[in-house]
């Protein structure tokens, strides 16, 4: 039995941005060794079944990677990559779509969807929504030697190119909000898309991240993916296909072996020590290219480097970094019969007898008066919801949206619906104390009430079991969600694109410490939301640095700008592969 | 026969990305991703073929499964978590399971059984131990245990573990090889005894007969059937060298799929399959729910023989011969009903020998041969008695540690148990669960109330619902009789793994040598398909397999 192994890349943490990293390099030809701390790779990006016939995704759900280099460049589709498209999937701007308030329906107007597609690319002849959300996600952060403005900002640069009448430099200030007062029309339909930006990774009220937030909204819409936007296998299913990459170009994958130390010798990241628990004969993994920690970025520099090699002013700074903004409380509804929506909140031609009339809800979306109510609540008090349920916003996706044949309960006369989330305060940070969430009977009672609000047979009849999960838990059961956070660390303007998590790291690498790396969605550019998006901006990093050299798939993100001195990522062909 | 689906499965056509197409051609295609459709596919990956492999769940393993149904944070071994044949099956050993990262752990202390009256009896992997135990109740026995299994050691190595992995031979070809040997005549007498009279002929003491009886049956054997008496040996003997595979089983499964994806092979989850397709009576391939078809002439199915040539095929079209014989499938006598705990202590037997806290696995509930014997005639008749029932237990996180994602232990209880039970699971299951938990805070009294965290039952329903090829509960896929063993599983026509329909085979535990993660029906399977196809094997019998080639059959 080897004690020892020798790598070029070691990789900790195979969730998704680290699986990811690791499927370009191994297909760089490089020699991968990816290492995973729990039974089951695939972090976020899992699906369990608690109980016999009934699947359930605990975290990530959609795939809002729609548009990532990552399908061309990583062919998933050869690792199996499918989707279910829902028959009759439907891009929303022909059809008619409703918001729910407190009052019932609020139709979005077809100015509010005009606007919305103006916005997000889709009026221009090609449409430029791709262009949009690659500027936005997939385009390492600039060199320190660049001067960031109107000019330089890639998403600006795409505006000004495709939708010059837009480009103004208020676009780097304004909120999401300022935006979409400019363009749309009824204030639920803001509401409602500026809680989903709140949820997935930018706060759509924060000044300057109204394009951010903007299309962490629009990368899970249309026509990044139809609706429904989930792949067969739901989202474990998408991480199998990027896994199998890896695996198929020669990573090692090792389950139930986590890192105790990355080893640096000489200022340089030269391997890792594994705990001791660790399954595996080997303990230390030594890696001649380079280090890549895939994990959450407090873990890494507090307790897998330490004070030994770092100073405590930097250490200070890492453990300053806000867990706030990602935690959510979610739950899952096993019911006997479907859920029924409330006569107010009904469509026109809802059947209740359909597959699927049971979409997830996502409520109230009265006004911005209600969701700064609710904000404040959990960001500035910290403390539990004092808001009486039938006002706390939240989210659903129904599982029947998924398609027909890919039921999420096999379990006979049951139904399974959900997840239904709700932002809380993260338990580091709240005020009634760590485990102020723990109380699960109390906050499933809360979430249903909730919910009960749009559906009228949410009741003790109906519902078999509740199944919930408290950031506590999410953060005990995956430790890269630390604060139970979704997305590591909010796309706030401090900790977004250069800033991210920290100016000196924007750069995915470490100064100081050579050959060590940064992957995870909590310390790198553009975080969180299964992008392959970490991985495909720090491959521009690795080949920069001499350590990566991809063969012909290869491409760099057209506004890419290469640092001086290094290697530049653009590949050196006649003719680079077209983003288009 | 289920629907495809139309449109389900083709790309939007505003999205940016390709998708696995709606048609695609195979070398060879295997339904059912669990320990044996892996096997057989990770041979034929590697030999060149171009393979697909298609699982209905989520997840490959089929048994190898280590799931997180103590939601949230508590990770279980849903079915195999006692290895037996770590030792033996050539799939370790060829594609290099260390390589992989896989350790397996052989506790000294395999079984014990617990009684009331706190004696304890121990099977541990050195005989000395377990004879030590039993010379606690009886001297005679420890002696006769000692010097039973000298032999009975030598039949496992040199016979029936090396015969798992060769291809089935008709009895009387097997009775005229087994007289080449004094230990193949001593395995041939062994066969014609029922397991109750081995273990009452060898043994006098009542606890001792319980003890090695449950060790011997448990998987499924009829106490008072004649003509599978081999199982015997073979059965104490591997319940002496149970392996539990750190990190949980799926790491198998895990590293089996690996073996897949690296030599160019297909894994397809949640993929249901509908339909072998069919021209001019050779297999063409197979239909998948979602819409898609894998076009290929050979099909292996590790499915039950109901599923894939009643469900999967017009069963009209079938040779009557194999028609009836398919009609004819028994699946498995019991099946188990399972509570798994996660408790804030692990649990403490009411013992006076304390070693049995460390136990691989622990018997309780049953003081006597009569008890046990009443409980599988109650189960085999649909019932089950709430003041004597018994089981056994194993504390996973005593052995492992990465199946705790918070503070605390997680344990199982796991009990013989009727799929079909008066009553039915869903009325009797929450009074037959505290019942079982009763029982266990009986045996290990700090299990009690307020020392159990969380506690989570699958029933012989639930183990059909999250595995619908484990039907009626059947982890074996198919009951252990003898007109069901040997080049009878499952049929004489199917035995050696192909079938009378050209280019189907069958790799799965419904096929000998059976189930239990032997590893045996897909290695044969992929030893049969690669004959038949005339491809090279890459790899070679195991020296115990070429030893027994050498002894016996040539």
């Amino acid at each position: 039995m080897n004690k020892e192994e020798r790598y070029d890349i070691v990789i900790i943490g195979a969730g998704h941005n680290g699986t990811t990293t690791a499927a370009y390099l191994a297909k760089c030809g490089l020699s991968v060794c990816l290492l995973e701390e729990r039974p089951e790779c695939g972090g976020a990006q899992e699906t369990c079944e608690p109980i016999a016939g009934v699947r359930i995704q605990p975290h990530a759900i959609a795939n809002y990677g729609g548009s990532a280099p990552g399908w061309e460049q990583l062919e998933l589709w050869k690792y199996g990559f499918r989707m279910d498209w829902k028959a009759g999937a439907i891009v929303p701007f022909n059809t008619d779509r409703y918001m729910t308030t407190t009052d019932g329906l609020s139709k979005v107007t077809d100015k509010d969807k005009m606007g919305y597609a103006k916005i997000t690319g889709l009026l221009t002849d090609p449409p430029f929504f791709k262009d949009l959300m690659r500027a936005t996600f997939w385009c390492p952060p600039h060199p320190p030697h660049v001067e960031l403005n109107e000019n330089t900002i890639p998403f600006m640069q795409v505006y000004k190119q495709h939708q010059p009448d837009m480009w103004t430099r208020e676009l780097l200030e304004w909120t999401m909000f300022d935006l979409m007062d400019e363009y749309l029309d009824t204030e639920p339909f803001k509401v409602n898309q500026a809680w989903i930006a709140l949820v997935s990774g930018a706060h759509g009220h924060m000044e300057g991240a109204a394009i951010p937030a903007l299309c962490s909204v629009a990368t899970v819409m249309p026509p990044a993916v139809a609706m429904p936007v989930a792949p067969r296998g739901n989202i474990h299913g998408y991480y199998h296909a990027l896994l199998r990459c890896a695996i198929a170009h020669g990573a090692v994958v090792r389950t139930c072996c986590p890192v105790e130390e990355i080893i640096i010798e000489h200022d340089r990241a030269v391997g890792v020590r594994l705990r001791d628990d660790a399954t595996w004969g080997a303990k230390k993994i030594w890696a001649n290219k380079a280090v890549i920690s895939a994990v959450h970025i407090k873990p890494t520099f507090l307790e897998m480097i330490g004070p030994r090699h770092l100073d405590s002013g930097f250490l200070q700074r890492i453990k300053d970094l806000s867990l706030k903004g990602g935690s959510l409380y979610m739950t899952h509804y096993l019911t006997r019969e479907r859920l029924r929506v409330r006569p107010k909140f009904q469509t026109p031609g809802y059947r209740y007898e359909d597959y699927g009339s049971f979409t997830g809800p996502f409520f109230p979306n009265d006004s911005r008066e209600l969701y700064f109510e609710n904000v404040t609540e959990v960001m500035g008090h910290q403390r539990n919801l004092t808001i009486p349920p039938e006002r706390a916003m939240y989210g659903m996706v129904a599982s029947e949206t998924y398609a027909e044949c890919h039921p999420q309960s096999t379990r006979p006369g049951v139904y399974i619906n959900g997840p239904q989330w709700m932002l809380v305060p993260t338990p580091e940070y709240n005020v009634d104390g760590m485990d102020a969430m723990e109380d699960k009977v109390k906050w499933n009672e809360y979430m249903r009430k909730a919910l009960s609000q749009v559906v009228e047979n949410l009741d003790s009849d109906n519902i078999i079991q509740i199944l919930g999960e408290s950031p506590r838990e999410q953060e005990f059961r995956n430790t890269g969600m630390l604060g139970g956070s979704w997305y590591g660390l909010r796309c706030d303007r401090d900790q977004w694109w250069n800033e991210r998590p920290l100016p000196e790291l924007a750069r995915y690498r470490v100064p100081g410490i050579d050959g060590l790396y940064l992957s995870h969605q909590s310390s790198a550019h553009p975080g969180g939301l299964c992008l392959m998006a970490v991985g495909y901006n720090l491959m521009h990093i690795l080949i920069e640095d001499g350590i990566a050299e991809p063969g012909d798939w290869w491409y760099a993100s057209p506004w890419y700008i290469p640092e001086e001195g290094k290697i530049s990522a653009i590949p050196n062909r006649p003719s680079s592969v077209s983003t288009r | 026969m289920k629907q495809k689906r139309e449109l389900v499965g083709q790309p939007h056509p505003q999205c940016f990305f390709s998708e696995f197409p709606a048609e695609s051609d195979w070398d060879a295609v295997i339904i059912g991703a669990g320990p044996n459709g892996l096997i057989t596919a990770a041979y034929l990956a590697r030999a060149g073929l171009r393979v697909a492999i298609v699982e209905r769940r989520y997840e490959v393993g089929g048994g190898l499964a280590t799931e997180e149904i103590l939601y949230p944070g508590f990770y279980s071994n849903m079915h195999a978590i006692y290895h037996l044949m770590v030792d033996f099956m050539p799939a370790i050993k060829d594609f290099d399971m260390e390589r992989h990262g896989l350790v397996w752990i052989k506790p000294n202390l395999q079984t014990a059984m617990v009684f009331g009256d706190g004696g304890s009896l121990l099977l541990t992997r050195m005989i000395e131990d377990t004879m030590d135990s039993f010379h606690k109740y009886s001297d005679k026995d420890a002696v006769a245990f000692g010097k039973l299994m000298r032999n009975w050691r030598r039949i496992v190595s040199e016979i029936l573990a090396p015969a798992t992995y060769i291809p089935a031979m008709p009895p009387i070809d097997l009775t005229v090889a087994m007289q080449r040997t004094d230990i193949g005549r001593e395995m041939l007498e062994l066969v014609e005894q029922s397991p109750l009279d081995i273990i009452n002929n060898h043994f006098e003491n009542d606890r001792i007969r319980a003890f090695l009886l449950y060790i011997s049956c448990m998987w499924g054997l009829d106490p008072r059937e004649t003509g599978i008496g081999f199982y015997v040996p073979l059965l104490i003997d591997r319940g002496m060298n149970k392996c539990y595979l750190h990190g949980g089983s799926h790491k198998l499964a895990g590293a089996l799929s690996r073996e897949i994806v690296r030599a160019g092979g297909t894994i397809l989850e949640s993929s249901d399959v509908i339909k072998i397709n069919r021209h001019n009576g050779s297999v063409t391939g197979v239909e998948l729910m979602e819409g898609r078809t894998l076009n290929s002439d050979v099909v292996i199915s590790s499915l039950d023989p109901h599923t894939t040539f009643f469900d999967l095929m017009d069963k009209n079209k079938l040779p009557t011969d194999l028609k009836d014989s398919v009609e004819r499938w028994k699946y498995d006598k019991w099946s188990f009903n399972t509570v798994h705990v996660v408790s804030k202590e692990a649990p403490h037997y009411a013992c006076e020998d304390q070693w049995v806290d460390e136990s691989f696995m622990t018997i309780f509930g049953f003081e006597s041969t009569k008890q046990l014997l009443a409980h599988w005639d109650n189960v085999v008749a649909g019932k089950i008695d709430k003041n004597s029932l018994g089981g056994h237990a194993t504390c996973e996180s005593f052995l492992d540690s990465h199946l705790v994602r918070k503070p605390g232990h997680i344990s199982f209880f796991q009990m013989h148990a009727p799929y079909g039970i008066d009553g039915g699971w869903d009325k009797r299951g929450p009074e037959i669960m505290e019942a079982m938990l009763a029982k266990w805070a009986k045996a290990a009294p700090n299990m009690k109330r307020e020392n159990i965290v969380m506690a989570k039952q699958e029933t012989p329903k639930d183990i059909e619902i999250r595995f619908p090829n484990m039907r009626r509960g059947s982890i074996k896929h198919g009951d252990y009789t003898p007109i069901q063993m040997g080049c009878f599983r499952p049929n004489e026509a199917c035995s050696n793994h192909s079938t009378p329909i050209k280019g189907l085979y069958l790799c799965g535990a419904s096929t000998y040598p059976g189930g239990l993660v032997l590893g045996g029906p897909g290695y044969l399977a992929a030893n049969r398909v690669a004959e038949d196809l005339g491809v090279k094997k890459w790899w070679k019998p195991t020296k115990e397999m070429e030893r027994y080639i050498k002894t016996y059959l040539t």
